[in-house]
């Protein structure tokens, strides 16, 4: 998609420039009012009264001795919930639990009172008998006839099955054929920001302050559960300190509004971080097994994929991560014949939701630790066996047979790397280990989609409006949650243009002025978000040519001429285009699979030192080769690759959310552990040209696919350095310590 | 007591504010909302606060231990002479969604407040104890590191990650663009 143009195209100013976030200066003052900032006079204070069980019927809930406590406004249980549902499913679960809890965390209910401290004290005299049911602790349990069942349904939330071929008969005629399986944990988003936030109702309407990566979701969600229009519901989802996925699935906007629409006064709630931990959405725990057969010079000839997968108690996105990982099964490969074939099931453990990379890393750490494992078994250097199969650009994709982009440049990601001196120096610098640690240099790769697939109606819009001054406001959505999407949004509007960037304001993430754009999700926001900004400064430019208005030169006389004329606004769509072949995949059944067009890439190198007396690891140095078409502000976009990388490093090497019999250990960041500074490696960035015809000047998404070569890349790393590749994540200095005595290196 | 320069107005060994924590005074009391709690339990550094010049942790500290002590807060930073960090921070791009930065702001300050030659490593001790979810952490010690040595009238060194961030001011130029390998 190019910007029509109907009188000169402006210059490029600003695109491909690193320009600092705009609410940088509000965020180093400490100025910027989060969404649990807010605070006005007279507000109640809410605590969320929740199970301290993973299943159990509910036999009794008195809330008397609660609602008499003075300064109490209110106790709320599911009977006061006008529509008791988070979505349109029985799975989607309950505003408030009414018969039954199935998670640690469940929410019971709600209590508003006049300051924090008697809220709290208020939901602590909330009496609820609870009779312990058996608890399905996972998807062994989930499978077995003779548990429960957790829904109507029965425990299967999920499956999705492909296969291009008959792909036992091809490995039989295989050289080496792997059959392997890795686990993958949950993982915690831990945005620093807990949920929360604040809600008003006022003239029938209520407005509420809380992060949402889909604001308009949120809108219809509360809209529902209060059986109220969704005109009558403002979602305002930002500013928030951060996402990362988490923001999709969060019941607070709901329970926010259920809050002040019972209560009519403003309404003021705030997570704690043991609540979110226990009770909030992680990253699905994984089981996925490959088998992959290869020929003798490397090339792949077939694989297989099985995953399971373990949502919890709740659907969220359980089967669309798993449409994800099905596609990714067969990674940045090209070969001839593959199949997928997934389940993700019901559980009583915490519930599991999107998170940045969305079902793949944990399948492509299942597909790059094979493609290291064969390289080492046939004696291929690690990077020559990734491109003797790697997928180009107009490839067909491996599973599904359909067209990729022609901008995909795995290749050119993997043939950067090689080349940088992490690589080309690893033998040095593992010579220059000494003793106990152990030194090795590991390199992996993945692609991912961009957008929500093909068949799948994805679509971003943006509002403009000029003024008489020539000032221009732009609505437009995915919602920022971290990544300065307006800054990007700018720059885009202001080389479209052709105005001075700050004569160009964009705002998001306001349901009463932003068009419904979809969620920030799917590496979205800069294709889709930016698009729609590029097709609403194309249609105005459009305008001004039409009338003979000049824009760049004029402004202010333009936009005072547009004004008096009611053609000041204008309004765009950006559609996200389908795949121009679908390849093996049946019309009808295109939104069951959604196959990408466009994808982005991504190869990642990792230094890490192995202690083999304690099985520490260190990793001091990171590289990331990013495909994301063109960087429309790159200081960003690197920005984004480090955050991301370090959050897949986290997976490889110390995060894991664990339960015992369905009740979460990990609930507090003293035995959670994430990265911090001490753990974070020295990261270099390279971005790629590029340029994708489909997105706004040639962007493309990237934020997702950098989280996903780290931990095989970390997984090869162990490998090169003792001898022992990791198949179970995170890799914990007890776990290292156990494959070293299972396997001692010299 | 005082906060950022200026006497509270309430007494701070009053009975139930003593016993308040020191951040809940400065958020709701005092409506300094720029302190942020991201855990409570002093295991993420949002609510770092200076007390007396050092850093601390204002979700552990009790506002009758601070009664007589001088606090400044992310809002008070720039009378204290450390606008150059926070300009610092929004040049390197250190800043994404911004939660965890108050309170990485005021370990930096209390870093360079008692070191003015803070090394990179030095940086990492100071900050061991905040928490950030959305960055790779290294553009926090690019901005530190460049800060010292602008305040000490040097100009720093490449830091060669990719991001052409090092020389002073050069993020925003045309060659800052991270664009380096040929593709396509
Ligand atoms: S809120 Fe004080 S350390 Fe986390
Ligand atoms: S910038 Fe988001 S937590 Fe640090």
């Amino acid at each position: 998609m190019t910007t029509p143009d109907t009188a000169g195209t402006p210059p490029r100013n600003w695109v491909g420039r690193s320009r600092p976030a705009v609410e940088g200066a509000e965020i180093v003052t400490g100025e910027l009012v989060y969404v649990t900032d807010r605070r006005v006079p007279g507000m109640l204070h809410a605590v969320v009264v929740r199970s301290t069980v993973p299943h159990a019927e509910i036999r009794r809930l008195d809330t008397s001795a609660a609602t008499a406590l003075p300064g109490v406004v209110a106790v709320l249980t599911a009977a006061d919930v006008p529509v008791n549902a988070l979505g349109p499913r029985e799975v989607d679960g309950p505003v408030l639990c009414k018969t039954v809890v199935r998670q640690v965390g469940d929410a019971i209910a709600l209590v508003a009172a006049e300051d924090a401290a008697t809220a709290a004290a208020a939901a602590a005299m909330v009496t609820v008998d609870l009779e312990p049911l058996p608890v399905v602790d996972g998807p062994d349990a989930a499978l077995d006839p003779a548990s429960p069942q957790l829904h109507s349904v029965g425990n299967i939330a999920g499956r999705i099955a492909f296969a291009s071929g008959d792909v036992e008969a091809a490995l039989a005629g295989a050289d080496l054929v792997l059959r392997r399986t890795v686990h993958t944990p949950a993982q915690e988003h831990l945005a620093l920001e807990t949920p929360g936030g604040m809600a008003i109702w006022a003239d029938g309407k209520v407005t509420i302050w809380c992060g949402s990566q889909n604001p308009g979701l949120h809108q219809r969600k509360v809209a529902r559960a209060l059986d109220i229009e969704t005109s009558a519901v403002r979602m305002i989802a930002g500013p928030v300190g951060g996402a990362f996925g988490a923001r999709n699935d969060d019941p607070v906007p709901v329970h926010l509004a259920v809050l002040a629409h019972a209560t009519g006064r403003p309404v003021h709630l705030h997570l704690t971080r043991e609540e979110v931990m226990t009770a909030g959405t992680k990253r699905h725990p994984f089981t996925t097994s490959i088998d992959i057969g290869f020929d003798r010079s490397g090339q792949i000839v077939a694989s297989q994929v099985i995953a399971v997968a373990d949502t919890g108690p709740v659907i969220t996105s359980g089967p669309n991560v798993l449409k994800t990982s099905a596609e990714m099964s067969t990674g940045p490969y090209r070969f001839p014949m593959a199949s997928f074939s997934g389940t993700v099931v019901y559980s009583n453990n915490s519930n599991n939701g999107a998170f940045r990379g969305y079902g793949v890393p944990q399948v492509a750490f299942a597909v790059e630790n094979a493609l290291t494992e064969a390289a080492a078994e046939l004696g291929i250097d690690p990077v020559e066996i990734r491109l003797r199969n790697v997928l180009r650009g107009g490839d067909p994709h491996s599973l599904y047979r359909h067209r990729t982009t022609d901008s995909l440049q795995v290749e050119t990601t993997l043939r950067t790397a090689a080349a940088h001196p992490l690589w080309t120096d690893r033998q040095g610098w593992q010579a220059a280990g000494d003793g106990l640690w152990r030194r090795g240099t590991g390199l992996a790769c993945a692609m991912k989609g961009v957008g929500m697939g093909s068949g799948t109606g994805d679509v971003a819009r943006a509002r403009l409006e000029i003024d008489a001054t020539g000032a221009v406001t732009i609505w437009a959505g995915p919602n920022h949650t971290g990544q300065s999407i307006q800054t990007t949004y700018e720059q885009i509007a202001a080389d479209a243009l052709g105005l001075p960037i700050d004569a160009i304001e964009v705002r998001v993430g306001d349901t009463d002025f932003v068009p419904e754009s979809g969620p920030t999700a799917a590496s979205r926001s800069t294709y889709a978000g930016g698009g729609a900004v590029t097709r609403a400064c194309a249609e105005l430019r459009e305008t001004c040519a039409r009338l003979g208005l000049p824009l760049a030169t004029d402004p202010a006389g333009t936009g005072e001429k547009l004004v008096e004329l009611g053609s000041a606004a204008v309004e765009a769509e950006f559609f996200l285009p389908s795949t121009e072949d679908i390849g093996l995949i049946p019309a009808d059944q295109l939104a069951t699979y959604g196959p990408h067009r466009v994808y982005g890439a991504c190869t990642q190198v990792v230094r890490v030192e192995v202690n083999i007396r304690t099985g520490e690891l260190r990793v001091p140095d990171l590289l990331s080769v990013v495909d994301c078409g063109t960087a429309i502000n790159p200081a960003a976009t690197i920005g984004q690759a480090e955050g991301g990388a370090l959050q897949g490093l986290g997976l490889a090497v110390m995060e894991e959310h664990r339960l015992v019999d369905g009740v979460p250990v990990t609930t507090n960041l003293e035995n959670y552990l994430a990265p911090t500074i001490a753990d974070a490696p020295h990261m270099q960035t390279v971005l790629i040209s590029g340029h994708e015809d489909t997105g706004p000047y040639g962007a493309k998404g990237m934020s997702e696919v950098v989280v996903v070569p780290a931990p095989p890349a970390l997984a090869a790393a162990v490998l090169d350095a003792v001898g022992v590749l990791p198949d179970r994540l995170p890799v914990t200095p007890e776990r290292m310590l156990t494959w070293l005595e299972e396997q001692p290196c010299g | 007591m005082r906060v950022n320069g200026r006497p509270v107005p309430f007494d701070p060994r009053d009975p139930q504010l003593a016993a308040t924590r020191l951040l809940d005074v400065l958020r709701d009391r005092l409506g300094l909302t720029g302190s942020k709690e991201g855990c409570g339990v002093g295991e993420c550094g949002a609510c770092a606060v200076l007390i007396d010049g050092r850093s601390a942790c204002s979700c552990l500290v009790l506002t009758g231990q601070v009664a007589g002590n001088e606090i400044t807060t992310v809002e008070g930073l720039a009378d204290r002479g450390h606008g150059d960090l926070q300009a610092a921070f929004v040049r390197h791009h250190a800043v994404q969604c911004g939660y965890c930065i108050p309170g990485v702001l005021t370990s930096c300050a209390a870093l360079l407040e008692r070191n003015a030659t803070p090394q990179r490593d030095d940086v990492t001790t100071a900050l061991g104890g905040n928490l950030c979810r959305c960055t790779g952490y290294q553009r926090f010690t690019d901005a530190v590191c460049d800060v010292a040595a602008a305040r000490r009238g040097a100009a720093p060194a490449d830091d060669g990650d990719g991001d052409g961030d090092g020389p002073v001011g050069a993020v925003g130029s045309a060659n800052s663009d991270g664009q380096r390998a040929g593709g396509s």
